[in-house]
């Protein structure tokens, strides 16, 4: 299947847009998941790039955590018709800090970590079932990968031979604590993935074009992206910092970094 | 044919699910199987349908939350699993999916009370009920028979909504006249006398008929759906009777089963339990003799009236 994507250029103007909006959502007073957030924006962009092919392709976020990238990115792509930053964290309002099917464009509830591989790969299996087109597409991060959740979801999906599975990890290296390599690292990760059966891309997980590229075909088994991130990217002053993961900023603060996001 | 092949076998709360299924699949392309390696070799929907069952392995949240999402593109899923493992290993699963996202799978689950009996502990799964109870918008069946267990699946089937079904082991029991799909109270005998027993499940429904054989002055009101809102709904119905003195027997601890939620939603009469206790079960014998030793037997229900 072939189609007029849209171009690097816009999605990476989408992109600009996306992290301004999560910087607005630090912003606001409860604060967001900012560190997570910005390194997976331009997962998500290009992700929902391949999701507007309109082939039954679903995007799950399983790192809910980065909600603010989520709201962010499903705006930009036009799924979300509301700015969903001056509402975030608020009551009466569904931007929760960890995303639930109560926002437009989101199916499944996640933050607890884990669960949203083995809903991609439930997804994977009904496009499968029904003789459709389309992916189950999950975004992971490293951290999440601590979880027991992820791997017997990437069991099952080896041995339904699930080859329009794709799981993003956004290998930015830190979770709430610190650093994924103090706390529980993962050496080898490309060779986990492989072990059970994956086919394995590795990316720099800010390229978008290169990300996106990756989404489009269907090889023969599930396949994992690790996708190589900066924690905080595009917004130097928290680039690469694992104190990045929660952040609270004030109104200038927010205008200040926002223009620092090209 | 011999005459011994015209005798009927009661099939099991499992086995009933199983071939109940099975059956309905033949005429609803939505329906879908998924075990996690406790479906034995010859599971009927296995052999009747291959292409639309699954069997995933030892991965029960992992079965749960892929089944969510098939709910979602469509399909209507059953998943199996031993209670303990689908209510507590897969409770997250069951919170997340099947209540907050409120997807349409279907979880039943054998083993539940302690039907596992010598197999000890791991296997028991006395907390189901106030598990799953407390999650809104699961509809929770407790059918006892091979007929109920078999309308619960039909009803469940044409639905759409969460649904947990647990059963038993292998003990087959033969249902309380049934005529469609459970009532909310099937009202089983009315007896002449004020106490009135409240039977849930495999194990409480055939204590309450032993009991009501021994005592004709007991009522007798059998409960299938046992979930929270049920339950309100059957608050109303039980306040309507003449009863003023329930004793529900249930094989569940007294912590979140249905004797302590009725006795919230019935404050104005009595509502005591018979039950499993709140002791670890972790001897062998059969189901009977684990049941008695937890003090949920015959003698214990007449004692309580």
């Amino acid at each position: 299947m072939t189609r007029v994507g849209t171009s690097v250029e816009v999605l990476r103007e989408q992109a600009v847009r996306a992290r301004r909006l999560v910087v607005d959502m630090a912003a606001q007073p409860t604060g967001c998941h900012l560190g997570g957030s910005l390194s997976v924006v331009d997962i998500l962009v290009a992700a929902f790039d391949r999701a507007a092919e309109d082939d039954g392709t679903e995007v799950v976020l399983s790192k809910g955590h980065a909600a603010a990238a989520l709201y962010a990115a499903l705006h930009v792509s036009g799924r979300l018709a509301e700015n969903p930053a001056p509402l975030y964290g608020l009551a009466g309002h569904h931007y929760t800090g960890h995303p639930s099917p109560a926002v437009p464009g989101v199916r499944f509830p996640t933050g607890s970590l884990g669960h949203g591989v083995p809903y991609a790969v439930g997804w994977a299996l009904a496009r499968r079932l029904s003789g459709g087109t389309g992916l189950g597409i999950a975004v992971t991060g490293d951290g999440e990968l601590q979880e027991g959740l992820v791997w017997e979801a990437c069991q099952v999906a080896a041995a339904q031979r699930l080859a329009n599975l794709v799981v993003v990890v956004d290998r930015n290296g830190g979770q709430n604590d610190g650093l994924v390599a103090d706390i529980s690292p993962l050496p080898d990760l490309g060779a986990r993935f492989a072990a059970f059966g994956f086919d394995v891309s590795e990316v720099d997980g800010h390229d978008i074009g290169a990300v996106r590229a990756l989404l489009d075909g269907v090889g023969s088994r599930p396949h994992a992206v690790i996708a190589h991130t900066v924690k905080g990217k595009g917004v130097p002053p928290v680039e690469g910092k694992a104190g990045a993961h929660y952040v609270t900023i004030d109104a200038a603060r927010a205008a200040k970094w926002k223009r620092m996001i090209r | 044919m011999e005459a011994d092949d015209q005798v009927s076998t009661v099939l099991s709360g499992r086995d009933a699910y199983r071939a109940e299924l099975a059956e309905l699949a033949r005429h609803d392309p939505r329906l879908l199987c998924f075990e996690a390696d406790l479906g034995g070799r010859k599971h009927p929907f296995a052999q009747e349908h291959p292409d639309r069952f699954f069997n995933l392995g030892i991965a029960e949240a992992t079965m749960i939350d892929m089944a969510a999402a098939l709910a979602s593109a469509g399909y209507r899923p059953f998943v199996s699993t031993f209670a303990p493992f689908a209510t507590l290993r897969a409770a997250e699963s069951m919170k997340l999916s099947m209540g907050y996202m409120g997807a349409g799978v279907v979880v039943v689950a054998p083993y539940s009370g302690v039907s596992g009996a010598w197999f000890g502990t791991t296997h028991h799964c006395l907390e189901d009920l106030a598990v799953v109870q407390s999650f809104p918008g699961i509809t929770i069946a407790a059918p006892h028979g091979e007929a109920e267990t078999r309308a619960v699946i039909r009803a469940a089937a044409a639905g759409s909504g969460p649904v947990y079904v647990r059963t038993g082991r292998s003990a087959a029991a033969v249902s309380l006249p049934l005529d469609g799909e459970p009532p909310l109270v099937n009202w089983a005998s009315s007896g002449s006398s004020d106490v009135c027993l409240v039977s849930v499940g495999e194990v409480g429904t055939e204590l309450a008929l032993e009991a009501c054989a021994r005592r004709p002055d007991l009522g007798h009101a059998h409960l299938c759906f046992v979930d929270h809102a049920s339950l309100t709904a059957v608050a109303s119905e039980l306040r309507r009777s003449r009863y003023s003195r329930f004793v529900v027997v249930e094989e569940h601890r007294p912590a979140g089963g249905v004797a302590s939620t009725l006795a919230l939603l019935v404050p104005e009469v009595a509502v005591v339990g018979v039950n499993a206790g709140m002791t670890w079960p972790s001897e062998g014998g059969d189901h009977g003799e684990v049941l008695s030793g937890l003090g949920l037997d015959l003698a214990h229900v007449l004692a309580a009236v």
